[in-house]
């Protein structure tokens, strides 16, 4: 039994020994000042366990014995002392606190040194109660930063959080050990107990070490409470981040607390800054500088009083860019699982910075497309103005009269100038239409009057034969609608169905007001349509090529403004086709209720067309003038 | 193509301010052809002090113009000018929002010149004049 207490208790010194020498080594190995202080803490506590087990081998009595007494006791106050320190290091102490620590710590030094020298003949209770101070004040010291960091945990980020609850768990671990090794030992004198005390502060051991310096398995589990958390918030981030700079901002705030890091920072192959979060100008501009790490990103040595950085690099289009975040108080620690991890990350900020770019590109090409969609068709649109217009005059035989071939000519002319006209109207239509700026200007109308108005611009003066038969009701079909475009849809609807119709057959042009929508369809006996073509029939210059087809000049906005403009009116645009027989084209529009159609509002369905008796009636303003 | 009567009757006097030569000339052409008395004003300021100083009997208003724009002048028009002349807004410009701005200001018309033809927006002349008389009336 005996025996077996000594082992007990020789194993809890090496414990301590061990935990010492792998905090010296993890302060070897990452430099850190906590670290350093905690190495100096945790050897002096493996000192004081050393120097109690030397008793046992060697016989010490006399001035030895006040020797190791004495340094036992300075070991022992080393180790609170840097204890205290180590939390420094993550949680600043005031001033005032520090100055009473440092009294606390001499007072105590002094009744330490008194006990193992000036009272080692003393009575029990003197030695005893002196004793008790010296562990109370131990007990202050490291007890302090348990409530301390588990009360800081409570406003940090998971990984952060996460480490100071383990730091706290750690001091706690520390206290135990003393009371059990230390106090428990000493007061209880039961073998029993004390072996199993002994196993107790020896199974702590490795508790408080990875308490103290997480390992990367440690520190992953953290993260994976949070990576899963974050992971659907970062890909909203990456996604449908509108800018890149919206985007590079929130990544470094992701980033950071990711890692538990304090700061992070996002640089562009030019060496400026996109983003950073917890970090100044200076310091990103050095780390970037400093950069020593292999290409594919790595751990930076730490610049002088900072933390160590990680350091990724960003395959930007325009070049190299870096992410790098650095490490803080709070920081668990950066290993090559922290590096891994970071990659992975960054690979997911560099995909979302370039998408993010070529969004902003796309827009930036949309409103250049947009601006010179405006720009041609209003500068088009002047000189095009003259032109119609003399071959108006021309027509009219304002300007003289033309020889046979001349007045041939004119009519061409007139065709071409108003599908050019067509063109650009469509233009104009499409970029607003995607630049949401459509707005319709509906009035009270009367359907058959547009219908007409639609049929006569369409068909163009040089067809003298007329083959567009229009079938209307004998009552009026009122709708609410913005005159102009209805009359743009239906006129398309019958210039593609005489396009369409290379043998020159009838067009039928059929108004029905029936159940509250109000139908125009317009029947060819043309080519047709192939099923399969017929999808894309309604989409953005989307245009059926076929053998027959081929040669017709059009856009194919025609058809998908039609049915943008017929949705914007509630309608809708329908097609129904017999390849080699013809197409019919329906449009659908909600007819107008017939008590809004009342007295006050029949001024508004003059017929438009007749006013100014032309192809294309001037926008009118109804009869409020 | 038949114009107003050229008779002993006082020609009805069209103040034209357009900037762009080409398109006046053409205007001035048709309207002229159709007997009215054309002014044409190349700038804003010309065309205002025109309106002012001649009181013709109505006012073919381009909207872009090298000096300010023909929505301001509408504005004056309405500000400053009692029982002004009726005014038609014939440009280039056909966004809605335009339309219902100068519609607002007091137009009586706003047409597009790319969609109109110098012979409709002749033959409407007599009709807008008659139109504004009778917009007036009720309101004096």
């Amino acid at each position: 039994m005996v025996l077996a207490e000594r082992l007990a208790q020789d194993l809890t010194a090496l414990g301590f020994l061990a935990l010492g020498a792998a905090m010296a080594w993890e302060w070897y190995r990452l430099r850190g000042k906590a670290q350093g202080r905690l190495a100096v803490a945790l050897i002096s506590l493996a000192i004081v366990a050393a120097i109690g087990r030397v008793p046992e081998f060697v016989s010490v009595s006399g001035g030895a014995a006040t020797v190791v007494g004495v340094v036992t006791i300075f070991a022992f106050e080393a180790s609170a002392y840097y204890v205290l320190l180590f939390r420094d290091a993550f949680l600043p102490l005031s001033p005032r606190a520090r100055q009473a620590a440092r009294i606390l710590l001499g007072a105590t030094l002094v009744v330490g040194l008194a006990e193992v020298t000036v009272l080692s003949n003393a009575g029990r209770i003197v030695t005893t109660a002196a004793a008790f101070e010296l562990i109370l004040a131990w007990v202050v010291f490291a007890g302090e930063p348990i409530v301390r960091f588990w009360l800081a945990s409570r406003s940090l980020p998971s990984v952060q959080k996460a480490r100071m609850r383990a730091l706290s768990f750690g001091f706690a671990g520390l206290i135990a050990i003393l009371v059990f090794d230390v106090f428990g030992g000493n007061a209880v004198q039961s073998p029993t107990v004390t072996i199993v005390t002994q196993l107790i502060a020896l199974a702590m051991v490795p508790i408080i070490y990875v308490s103290f310096a997480p390992p990367a398995m440690l520190r992953g589990l953290w993260r994976m409470k949070e990576a899963t958390e974050l992971r659907a918030a970062i890909q909203d981030l990456l996604i449908f981040s509108p800018t890149r700079q919206d985007l590079a901002d929130k990544a470094v705030g992701w980033a950071k607390r990711l890692l538990g890091a304090q700061g992070a920072f996002i640089v562009d192959s030019e060496g400026t800054i996109v983003a950073r979060s917890g970090i100044d100008d200076a310091d990103v501009i050095e780390i970037v500088a400093a950069r020593k790490g292999a290409a594919e990103g790595g751990i930076e040595e730490p610049l002088p009083g900072r933390g160590a950085a990680i350091v990724t690099p960003l395959h930007l289009t325009e070049g190299l860019g870096f992410l790098g975040v650095t490490a803080g108080p709070f920081t668990p620690l950066f290993g090559s699982d922290e590096v891994n991890q970071l990659k992975g990350y960054a690979s997911s900020v560099n995909a979302g910075l370039e998408r993010a770019r070529v969004t902003e590109r796309l827009a930036a090409i949309e409103a250049n497309k947009t601006q010179f969609l405006n720009l041609a068709s209003h500068e088009l649109r002047g000189p095009l103005t003259v032109i119609r217009g003399y071959v108006s005059m021309l027509q009219d035989g304002l300007l003289g009269t033309l020889n046979e071939r001349g007045s041939k000519a004119v009519p061409v002319i007139s065709t071409k100038v108003l599908e050019m006209n067509t063109l650009i109207e469509q233009m104009i239509e499409a970029a607003r239409l995607e630049d949401g700026a459509l707005m319709l200007r509906p009035e009270a109308n009367d359907l058959r009057e547009l219908v007409k108005a639609a049929v006569n611009s369409a068909t163009p003066v040089l067809d003298g034969q007329r083959k567009v038969r229009v079938k209307c009701p004998e009552r009026p079909v009122r709708v609410r609608v913005d005159g102009e475009r209805v009359k743009t849809i239906v006129a398309n609807l019958v210039s593609n169905a005489i396009k369409y119709s290379p043998e020159g057959g009838p067009v039928e042009v059929d108004v029905v007001n029936r159940g509250g929508i109000a139908r125009v369809s317009v029947k060819d006996h043309g080519v047709g349509i192939a099923k399969d073509d017929l999808p894309i029939l309604f989409t953005r210059f989307g245009r059926v090529s076929t053998p027959e087809t081929d040669h017709l000049p059009g856009t194919g906005l025609g058809l998908y403004l039609g049915r943008q403009l017929a949705r914007l009116h509630g309608g809708e645009i329908t097609v129904d086709s017999d390849p080699g027989r013809g197409s019919t084209f329906t449009l659908h529009l909600p007819a107008a209720e017939m008590t809004n159609a009342g007295s006050g509002r029949s001024a508004n369905l003059r017929p438009q067309a007749a006013r100014v008796g032309t192809q294309d009636g001037p926008v009118t303003r109804g009869g409020d003038g | 193509m038949g114009g107003p009567a050229r008779g002993g009757r006082e020609l009805i006097h069209v103040l034209l301010v357009e900037d762009d030569p080409a398109i006046a000339e053409m205007y001035r052409v048709q309207l002229e052809y159709d007997g009215y008395r054309v002014t044409v004003a190349t700038t804003g300021d010309t065309g205002y002090e025109s309106l002012v100083a001649s009181r013709p009997d109505i006012v073919l208003l381009d909207l872009l113009l090298p000096d300010r724009s023909g929505l301001e002048i509408m504005a004056d028009i309405k500000e400053q000018l009692a029982n002004h002349p009726p005014v038609v807004i014939l440009t280039n410009y056909g966004e809605p929002a335009m339309m219902d701005r100068g519609l607002s200001l007091g137009a009586l018309e706003y047409l597009v010149k790319s969609r109109v033809t110098p012979a409709s927006v002749s033959q409407s002349i007599r009709g807008w004049i008659e139109q504004a008389r009778r917009g007036s009336e009720p309101q004096n």
